[in-house]
């Protein structure tokens, strides 16, 4: 806590070592009580002058405050650092208008079984295979496979010195629940968990550790939704990682009534029109939250090639209101996702 | 302050190979699955419509998981949780006898083992209604860390339990919850978790109308669903059903079919 700071600490102008010494006396030690206490006491006490009380207090305010940066300093913070990791899938980068963006918070979503996991492996490897970067792969469901990763790299013509390379930079942590997630991030925060140049986080599934909670009355889990979401925007910013959450979809049945204009027909005759409705889980708060979501819908299965199914993905949100609904067909096979 | 077991993907890749997946005794399923039977350390549901075969699949991963080293097996026990009562000894032992027969024509020698201590290597369990599958559930770390030999839990069936008693909001928090617990031990000890799971009908799902029940945010659940269906039923009983098993999701393998059939000696190939 900022306010619990001593004031001794501070070096602030006026604040002589007789008048701290006076202070303490008194029981005015941290930035709080110093705050909190009547000026024209304070005064007295330290035997300033008004004016220069009110000037230690400006200062103490100015020193804290969040600083104020003109448009041409952020323009260039931002051209110097990254602002998107490629994915390395051309059609991919395209929609994403370079590709995931560093410092916010990615959703992918979709189906059960429409392709999130490979399609998470697959980044991990691309985004492994490019420079030094690391890539840490928390896995909320088992659902992490270095046998898969292997092959796909092996189908690539990878060699056995790059394989070993590749894969000694993507690092996995298995989190089974929401306490230990934020524990996690909680300490690439303070830097107590150290991960050299770590480039994306991965969070493979979200909902698998959120749906835990559902039927609690007390919404404990909506209260580590939120702190998570603090601390993602944090790293992502201080680190200047991409992070990707899995999130899945689920279906309903919508039983719609028809159309009005149709009333010269028998009712006898109407068939029930079924709509079938999608969602995406956790909830209403964590729906604005990612700054890209992507939509995985796996294609029919092609007759022709059987080992190989196709995903479509498309943006549905963005901050970047530009790629809002593009779309990429993506190949998942043998070779990986591409 | 809590300490995080980082592994990078070679030293998971090495664990991952290190020891076999427990076979099906039918080299299509094996092929089908991508990982030579079911893989150690993922959670495997099994679908179907009653008399399907999930319950057989269960039983025979059961024997195979005692399949020799010498033959590449794991030589290892195996956990039977029931739920509904589908487990019947004497045809696990049918299916158990046949399959050590086999493995001793290949070795062409004798086993060192006799039925009764490969009897001694299924533990079965009968978890009848919500409260005592929960409270062995709860259990199971202890169980495990008294039997580190088991490389098998099956859970026969995962829906059963759920079937009355509690609402769907809390049935999904709880699912997911003991399925956490589940696969942490999993993970941690190696073992392979198979589930069978009942099929239920919802009306106007573009995909059709049959899925498997406890819905979408299960199906999320699990690394793999195989769906057991049996297209044609002989009424001839002298003619042997031909089964198709279909891979609807796997974080290994791309969608596959394979045929089996069920015969007196369990889970085999289509000749």
């Amino acid at each position: 806590m900022i306010t619990m700071q001593k004031l001794k600490d501070l070096g602030l102008n006026h604040l002589s070592e007789a008048v701290l010494k006076r202070l303490t006396q008194n029981h005015i030690i941290t930035l709080l009580d110093f705050l909190q206490e009547d000026e024209m006491k304070l005064s007295a006490l330290t035997k300033l002058r008004l004016n220069v009380i009110l000037s230690v207090r400006a200062e103490i305010l100015t020193k804290f405050s969040a600083p104020i940066i003109n448009g041409t300093t952020l323009l260039k913070r931002i051209s110097e650092t990254r602002t998107v990791l490629n994915t390395g899938i051309l059609s991919l980068d395209s929609i994403l208008l370079g590709g995931i963006p560093v410092g916010y918070i990615t959703e992918l979503c979709g189906l059960a079984g429409s392709g999130k996991t490979q399609l998470s492996l697959q980044l991990a490897v691309n985004c492994a295979r490019r420079l030094e970067n690391t890539i840490l792969y928390i896995d909320t469901k088992g659902d992490f496979s270095a046998i898969r990763i292997q092959k796909i790299l092996d189908a690539n013509g990878c060699s056995h010195k790059d394989m070993a390379e590749i894969m000694y930079r993507i690092r996995v942590v298995h989190i089974w629940t929401m306490e230990d997630l934020v524990e996690l991030f909680k300490s690439l925060n303070d830097k107590t968990l150290i991960i050299n140049n770590l480039a994306l986080i991965i969070v493979d599934s979200l909902p698998c550790l959120m749906m835990q909670y559902i039927g609690d009355e007390n919404k404990i889990g909506f209260n580590l939704l939120n702190t998570l979401v603090n601390y993602s925007r944090f790293i992502g910013n201080q680190l200047n990682v991409g992070i990707i959450y899995i999130n899945v979809q689920t279906r309903w049945i919508d039983n719609d009534i028809l159309d009005v204009e149709d009333d010269d027909m028998s009712s006898a005759l109407r068939e029930p029109t079924y709509i079938e409705k999608r969602n995406r889980c956790l909830g209403k708060y964590w729906q604005n939250i990612p700054a890209v979501v992507l939509l995985l819908e796996k294609l029919e299965d092609s007759a022709t090639d059987k080992d190989s199914a196709q995903i479509k993905v498309t943006v549905i949100n963005s901050n970047i209101a530009r790629n809002v609904n593009s779309q990429c067909f993506l190949n998942l096979n043998a070779l990986g996702v591409i | 302050m809590k300490s995080f077991k980082i592994y990078n993907a070679t030293e998971l890749w090495q664990r991952e190979t290190s020891l076999p997946s427990v076979a099906t005794f039918s080299q299509s399923l094996d092929n089908m699955l991508g990982t030579a039977g079911v893989q150690l350390g993922s959670i495997t549901e099994l679908l179907g419509l009653p008399g399907s075969g999930k319950t057989q699949l269960c039983l025979q991963l059961c024997a195979s998981v005692q399949i020799p080293k010498d033959l590449g097996g794991l030589d290892a026990e195996a956990l039977y949780i029931d739920t509904n009562t589908n487990f019947t000894i004497s045809r696990f032992r049918e299916i158990l006898s046949a399959s050590l027969l086999r493995c001793q024509s290949i070795l062409e020698g004798p086993l060192q083992v006799t039925e009764d201590q490969a009897l001694d290597k299924l533990h079965y369990v009968n978890a009848f209604g919500l409260e005592k599958f929960c409270a062995f559930m709860y259990t199971l770390p202890k169980f495990v860390e008294a039997h580190p030999n088991v490389r098998l839990i099956a859970l026969d069936s995962i829906s059963y339990p759920f079937k009355e008693g509690i609402s769907t909001k809390q049935r999904t928090g709880l699912l997911f919850r003991l399925m956490a617990d589940l696969q942490r031990i999993a993970v941690e000890n190696q073992i392979a978790v198979v589930l069978t799971n009942e099929m239920s009908t919802r009306v106007g799902l573009a995909s059709g109308a049959v899925v498997g029940s406890l819905g979408d945010a299960w199906a999320h659940r699990c690394n793999a669903r195989v769906l057991l269906s049996t297209p044609h039923q002989h009424t001839d009983v002298s003619e042997p059903t031909h089964r198709l098993a279909l891979l609807l999701k796997s974080n290994v393998s791309p969608s596959a079919v394979a045929r089996f059939q069920i015969t007196a000696e369990g889970i085999r190939d289509v000749e």
